[in-house]
């Protein structure tokens, strides 16, 4: 199973709202295999928009766990006639900034000097790793704001209303921060992809 | 007024998202459930915290008035009938002294010695 298939709203697929409002349901009335149900259908998506915000990936899980547990609390203010995922998102990228803020800035790791200078690639396998590296520091380049935009619109498939909505800007700065993020890790992959 | 820069903008880049999915994303996925999953076991119950701080305001605030309505009470039962004089609370006070107390109080004149050393009397 790919994780496109495994993960919601990836490539235009909506979990039901009725059977997350029954698993929200189960959950304040103490089933915790509903709530695990939750964590399991949300988990990779909340550790990618994370790790969009937090580049270390065990900071971004940390933040990934706490946004669940506080979701678990907040849980009866969750409005079970909108979607999920918008809701736990913003609780997910309100703790990673909130760790980020509390944590002095990391130093960013110093890239392979063969990925740099685009020295021999082996097999498809590194190339894909390194580019990804490329792209993960492409993307703590950008301004936050900016990285949850273009990580929530072309990878988690979200809107740009429900982006707008989360980050809580309108929606002309959503697509004008989608906008701007493509234009630069586009580059970065059109660049990738020439000499190979 | 041109709202959007690029057409594409409308719709996901399943080039990039596709990339920048690989280039985020996570390994461990059960390990990571299952260390939530267990978190929230061990925390308390959605909700039962607020409820018992919303509790915990109104049992402090109950505690108050009732504190308040006691010593009221309190204060209303020592309090002497109205327009009774300090010499004369003591007296009523203290039922047992009789006339002869009450005597000693309100007398213009000085008390009699026998009178006041009456109960010490062996």
């Amino acid at each position: 199973m790919t994780p496109r298939e495994t993960q919601p709203r990836a490539g235009g697929a909506r979990i039901e709202h009725r059977d997350e409002a029954e698993l929200v349901a189960r959950s304040l009335s103490g089933d915790r295999s509903a709530f695990g149900a939750l964590v399991d259908r949300y988990a990779e998506q909340a550790r990618r928009v994370a790790r969009a915000v937090l580049r270390d990936p065990d900071d971004a899980d940390d933040a990934a766990q706490d946004a669940f547990l506080s979701a678990l609390v907040k849980l009866e203010q969750y409005d079970p006639r909108r979607p999920f995922g918008p809701w736990l998102m913003r609780i997910v990228a309100n703790a990673a900034t909130d760790r980020r803020r509390r944590r002095s800035v990391r130093s960013a790791e110093p890239l392979d000097p063969g990925v740099v200078g685009g020295g021999p690639r082996p097999d498809v396998v590194a190339e894909r790793r390194a580019l990804s590296e490329r792209l993960r520091q492409a993307l703590a380049e950008l301004p936050e704001r900016r990285r949850l935009a273009v990580v929530l619109f072309d990878v988690e498939g979200y809107s740009h209303a429900e982006i707008a909505a989360l980050l809580k800007v309108p929606e002309g700065t959503v697509r004008s921060e989608v906008f701007h993020a493509r234009r630069k890790l586009r580059t970065l992959l059109e660049d990738w992809k020439e000499p190979s | 007024m041109m709202e959007h820069p690029m057409p594409f903008d409308h719709q996901p880049d399943p080039e990039l998202g596709a990339a920048l999915r690989r280039a985020l994303q996570p390994s461990g996925h059960k390990a990571f459930v299952a260390r939530v999953v267990a978190r929230a076991a061990a925390a308390p119950r959605a909700g039962s915290w607020d409820v018992l701080a919303g509790w915990a305001g109104r049992g402090i605030a109950a505690a108050l008035l009732l504190a308040a309505g006691a010593g009221f009470a309190a204060g209303r039962a020592m309090q002497p009938a109205a327009g009774a004089s300090m010499d004369e609370a003591l007296v009523m006070g203290s039922a047992d002294s009789g006339a002869a107390a009450t005597a000693v109080v309100r007398g213009s004149r000085p008390p009699d010695a026998s009178i006041v050393f009456a109960s010490l009397r062996p």
